[in-house]
């Protein structure tokens, strides 16, 4: 059975403050469905982590059916922490090798409550028996992480920059990206600190979005050859190597064995560090690496790798947390179809996204083919 | 009634987070924190508690601006990766002023108050990690 994305919609990733989380589904879905009936679909798999936190729901499948005309579906709802996205895709490959048109739909608002208190809820990516006991917030294993990598490869904080830098230069062109403008390296050094080495502006902004997807048989924007996905290690404690990222590796090799070239990646880059460590994990850059070619324009229009990050990523488009992997597949699937509307590969062939969970606690794989 | 739950939580995990209690797995060698019913190397069955060592050294560290409630009297908070030989943890450093923190450097468990939890305020221990005296000799 062939399977593909047929429709995508996004909503720009920013502070709704008046729409409510089925305001901003509904939006993203009447974007993807704008030439398609809703009567004939299946399925109805709902991705969404931090709302469901701030605003307690439960069976929250359901009652988006209800908001959004879709009664007639069957519901799922998929959590996977920070990778909720990409998982409920996973879902719906399934769904739709079985026969059935499925909609997905990430929808998040983080930008409801005081930061404090969304940060508060992010900490639960992490494992709450060992690291959790520990006032680690979301951005501390990164830090720990950044300095690791600094000093094993005597990399400096300067070259790391690079990656920001370069986020927010493609976000510029992303309609639909948070952070539309550009930032210097020694914007990203003098930034409020938030984990040391890392700062502000090696993160992601607190905003709000949604993006759905049409999955079904022979879906004609873009083919979809796998979705998959690996287990990693509970803490970095328990790593064999904090700064590989196994689950990532081993969901490539059951995504896409050893041999495929991806013309155009959307990689999770909730810090800078994770970007970075994915490139090196899924062999874009030799360990150590990254950040230097990224610095050298080798993941940009014109670089000499494959183009990352187009929308800007975490970084700069922003990670509306349950709504960002099904975000990533959407971009993907218009960077095949020609039809995203920001920096782009002409004539892509193929296209990746690829998600984690806090430290790399899972990871998930889409791998997307052009049609035609 | 969530502050309770989580005040059985914290009973039941009390003796390995008070103790530093983590697991060895008899068939790989390995040893873990915290304790698990499963090797997370192998997947044995065959794993049994120990008491991790209580010395070690900071492997990377961070410091932590964006700290969560229950814990932001003490912010900024400096969260290590900790070697202890046999297992390693991620733990707070505490009694450290951030300057003087260093890779590789020695450290000590130390039981601390970890956070306040819920609206009556209690308050949760266990083990953190502080500079070993020997760094200052
Ligand atoms: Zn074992």
């Amino acid at each position: 059975m062939d399977v593909g994305v047929s429709a995508a919609g996004l909503v720009k990733v920013d502070r709704h403050y008046s729409k409510s989380l089925y305001d901003l589904a509904g939006e993203a879905v009447d974007d993807a469905l704008r030439d398609s009936g809703r009567n004939s679909i299946d399925y109805l798999v709902v991705s969404t982590v931090v709302s469901r936190a701030l605003t307690p729901q439960l069976d929250i499948a359901s009652y988006m059916a209800s908001h959004l005309g879709l009664r007639r579906a069957r519901v799922l709802s998929v959590e996977a922490g920070e990778a909720s996205g990409l998982a409920a895709l996973q879902a719906a490959f399934h769904l739709a090798l079985g026969g059935n048109r499925v909609l997905v739909v990430g929808v998040d608002k983080l930008s409801d409550a005081p930061s404090h208190r969304v940060y508060r809820v992010l900490k639960h990516v992490y494992y709450r028996y060992s690291d959790g006991f520990h006032a680690i917030g979301h951005a501390a294993v990164a830090g720990l992480l950044a300095r690791m990598y600094m000093e094993r490869y005597g990399v400096s904080r300067e070259v790391l920059a690079a990656w920001p830098v370069q986020m927010h230069m493609h976000a510029k062109s992303n309609p639909y990206a948070m952070l539309r403008f550009a930032v210097k390296p020694e914007s990203v050094l003098k930034a409020m600190p938030v984990a040391e080495p890392l700062t502000l502006l090696d993160s992601f902004p607190l905003g709000d979005g949604a993006a759905a997807l049409l999955v079904e048989p022979d879906g004609g924007m873009a083919g979809i050859s796998a979705v998959e996905s690996a287990v990693g290690p509970l803490s970095v404690a328990v790593a064999d190597d904090p700064l590989r990222l196994e689950a990532v590796g081993e969901a490539w090799r059951r995504a896409a064995g050893d041999g495929a070239v991806v013309d155009v990646f959307e990689v999770h880059d909730s810090y800078t560090i994770f970007g970075l460590l994915i490139l090196e994990e899924l062999r874009l850059a030799e360990r150590g690496k990254a950040a230097e070619r990224v610095a050298e324009g080798d993941f940009t229009t014109g670089g000499s790798g494959p183009l990352v990050n187009p929308s800007g990523g975490l970084k700069a488009r922003g990670h509306p947390v349950g709504a960002t992997g099904v975000y990533m597949a959407a971009e993907v699937a218009m960077q095949l179809s020609g039809t995203f509307p920001g920096i782009s590969v002409p004539e892509a062939k193929r296209g990746a996204a690829v998600s984690i969970n806090g430290h790399g606690s899972s990871a998930y794989v889409a791998l997307f083919t052009r049609r035609g | 009634m969530a502050g309770e739950s989580v005040n059985v939580d914290q009973w039941r995990t009390r003796i390995y987070r008070y103790r530093l209690l983590g697991g060895r797995c008899r068939e790989c060698g390995r040893a873990f924190y915290p304790p698990l019913p499963k090797c997370p190397y192998c997947s044995s069955e065959d794993v049994e508690e120990v008491r991790l060592p209580r010395q070690g050294k900071l492997v990377s560290y961070t410091i932590l601006y964006s700290v969560e409630e229950g814990a932001r009297r003490e912010s900024p908070v400096i969260v290590g990766l900790v070697d202890l030989g046999v297992a390693r943890v991620v733990s707070e450093i505490v009694d450290a002023e951030p300057g003087t923190l260093k890779s590789g450097m020695a450290v000590e468990a130390v039981f601390r108050r970890l956070y306040e939890e819920g609206d009556e305020g209690v308050i949760v221990y266990g083990v953190k990690f502080r500079p070993a005296p020997e760094n200052t000799s």
